[in-house]
């Protein structure tokens, strides 16, 4: 079908007329071969065009239990074309909910080391993590890159209070220290040509809330198709009832725990005696 | 065993956890005192955040010491009269503690309020005890009776009030004073404070050794309580798990600290405690002195 598109283009340009006789003759000549070629289906309704790029989690929840000790984010997926230099390229992207940090640098007082100057940064993911199937310089150029903000050194990262540019360097230094944020550190991994899948690494500082993941399809250094996932990581069972009940209801909270833990001295002491 | 802290959001070793509870309640047990001095450092060190060891450090500290008040009043080693006029100075001054704790962190220095608060007050008690203990060796040895009681300057004050038990008749302005700075010290250091009561109700106000670690366990569960409940309420910084979790640990190690401590003679006990009291002090000494590896630290905005 495609083939047959620029026969008919320069054809429109040149005359006004004749086009159901045009149409007449392109069916005439496209009849045969579609039915030499295919001769299942009816070509009066052509199939839908298979989607450019198709990806999903392997799950939207991600609980954080009394055992959490982290997780991963599994993204995956198949794309239209073959995944490769020439063809299509995969991006993901997965970003937390937005926090504010404050960032202290160290100065020596009377030979002491204490926190000195601040900067505060507002609203920054406390979660981002980059994967692509080859490094995304390589695959977009500058402008689409930071319009997209691929890159930690593209990352807005609005300060407030101290100038130097020291404090956004030691914020992303420190944030990927922490595997909160990644950039590009694992690849996007690819099998069978047009299948690929990413595991995001999820530490267990994770901040719990809504999760959002793109996967971006790159072809012919554009961005052609992209899709939006979302994902919860949230508290279950005892871990959530316990932080829950001491945000909601401080007081009781704290009278449990002085009861609690007199308690238990109280029965330690107890089962010592008779053992 | 990896265990989630609901409100330290961390997962940390369930192990080392109760490996640090047996340790503190081992070494709580051997020399009589609640061992938060020695928790909250520890936490610390294996990246608890200030706040919630401080918190967490102070509830763990009440569960330790109720079963040792328990034991004391069926004793009736309890000066409760004594013990309810350090209490008032001692909520007092935990709850001024707690709002200058909430200050400092919004003012980014609770981990420097925390360490300068260890430092000052570990070096100097320690260096006390040392200095006392090792005196005290030494007139053994040379076999000069010590003097039975001491008058001074604290024992010429106002508002005079009749202790039956500790056998005083004192002033209440040194245990409200001495209670309050306890509950300061209690509320911005996580500890129950018992390892500078002791001391201080035995030289500062006179009383009978008897009575003393009673009447100190006394005060130190209440002014926890007070603590582990304003730390919950205003900063939000007691994690329950935690607690349980050290004070597992912290029971069974008591006990195995008590029984060796029996073999102990009181002053090399005194003397032990005291350098450890020392070592403690040094260690965090040196940690604000050198060099920090991260030039730059990430605080919650608050």
């Amino acid at each position: 079908m495609q083939g047959t598109l620029p026969r008919i283009a320069p054809r429109r340009r040149r005359g006004t007329g004749g086009r159901p006789l045009l149409l007449a003759l392109v069916l005439v000549l496209l009849l045969p071969w579609r039915a030499f070629a295919q001769p299942v289906p009816p070509p009066v309704a052509p199939p839908a065009a298979p989607p450019a790029l198709a990806a999903e989690l392997s799950t939207n929840r991600i609980e954080v239990t009394t055992a959490f000790a982290g997780g991963e984010i599994l993204v995956f997926g198949a794309t239209e074309r073959l995944i490769g230099q020439a063809g299509d390229e995969i991006i993901v992207l997965a970003t937390g909910p937005a926090t504010s940090l404050v960032v202290r640098r160290k100065i020596q007082v009377l030979g002491f080391w204490i926190n000195g100057p601040s900067a505060r940064f507002n609203r920054i993911p406390s979660f981002w993590v980059l994967a692509a199937t080859r490094p995304v310089a390589e695959m977009l150029g500058e402008a689409d890159r930071e319009e997209l903000r691929l890159g930690l050194d593209l990352l807005q990262l609005p300060q407030l209070g101290g100038r130097e540019p020291s404090f956004r360097a030691a914020l992303r230094e420190l944030k990927q220290s922490s595997g909160l944020w990644v950039d590009q550190v694992r690849p996007v991994q690819v099998s069978g040509g047009r299948l690929f899948h990413a595991r995001l690494p999820v530490p267990s500082t994770v901040r719990t809330g809504e999760y959002r993941v793109q996967v971006l399809l790159v072809r012919q250094r554009r961005v052609v198709a992209r899709q939006e996932l979302s994902l919860e990581i949230e508290r279950v069972g005892s871990a959530a009832r316990i932080a829950d009940v001491a945000e909601d209801l401080p007081v009781l909270y704290a009278v449990a725990s002085i009861l609690l833990a007199a308690f238990a001295g109280w029965l330690g002491s107890v089962l010592f005696r008779r053992g | 065993m990896q265990v989630y802290l609901p409100i330290a959001e961390m997962s940390v070793d369930a192990l080392l956890l109760l490996g640090i509870g047996f340790g503190v309640g081992w070494l709580s047990g051997l020399f009589g005192v609640g061992g938060g001095f020695l928790l909250t450092p520890v936490l610390i060190l294996i990246g608890i955040p200030s706040a919630v060891a401080v918190g967490s450090g102070a509830n763990q500290t009440l569960g330790a010491s109720v079963s040792g008040l328990m034991a004391q009043w069926r004793r009736g080693n309890v000066d409760v009269r004594m013990g309810a006029v350090l209490l008032v100075g001692g909520f007092a001054g935990s709850a001024a503690g707690v709002q200058l704790f909430a200050w400092l962190r919004r003012a980014g220095q609770v981990d420097l309020a925390v360490a300068v608060f260890y430092i000052v007050v570990l070096g100097t008690v320690g260096a006390l005890m040392v200095r006392e203990s090792v005196g005290a060796i030494l007139r053994r040895r040379k076999a000069r009776p010590a003097r039975l009681h001491e008058h001074l300057w604290i024992h010429g004050l106002p508002l005079k009030m009749r202790f039956r038990k500790s056998r005083l008749y004192i002033s209440v302005i040194p245990p409200l004073l001495i209670g309050f700075a306890i509950g300061v010290l209690s509320a911005v250091m996580g500890v129950g404070g018992g390892f500078m009561l002791v001391p201080a109700m035995i030289y500062l106000l006179g009383m009978p050794t008897s009575v003393v670690i009673g009447t100190s366990l006394f005060q130190v569960v209440f002014v926890t309580a007070n603590v582990t409940f304003l730390q919950a309420v205003q900063v939000g910084s007691v994690d329950i798990v935690l607690t349980m979790l050290l004070l597992a640990g912290g029971v069974i190690g008591a006990q195995f600290g008590a029984a060796m401590g029996t073999k102990l003679r009181g002053e090399e006990t005194r003397a032990l405690l005291g350098a450890l009291v020392l070592a403690v002090a040094a260690a965090l000494l040196w940690d604000m002195l050198r060099v920090p590896e991260q030039l730059f630290v990430i605080g919650p905005a608050v």
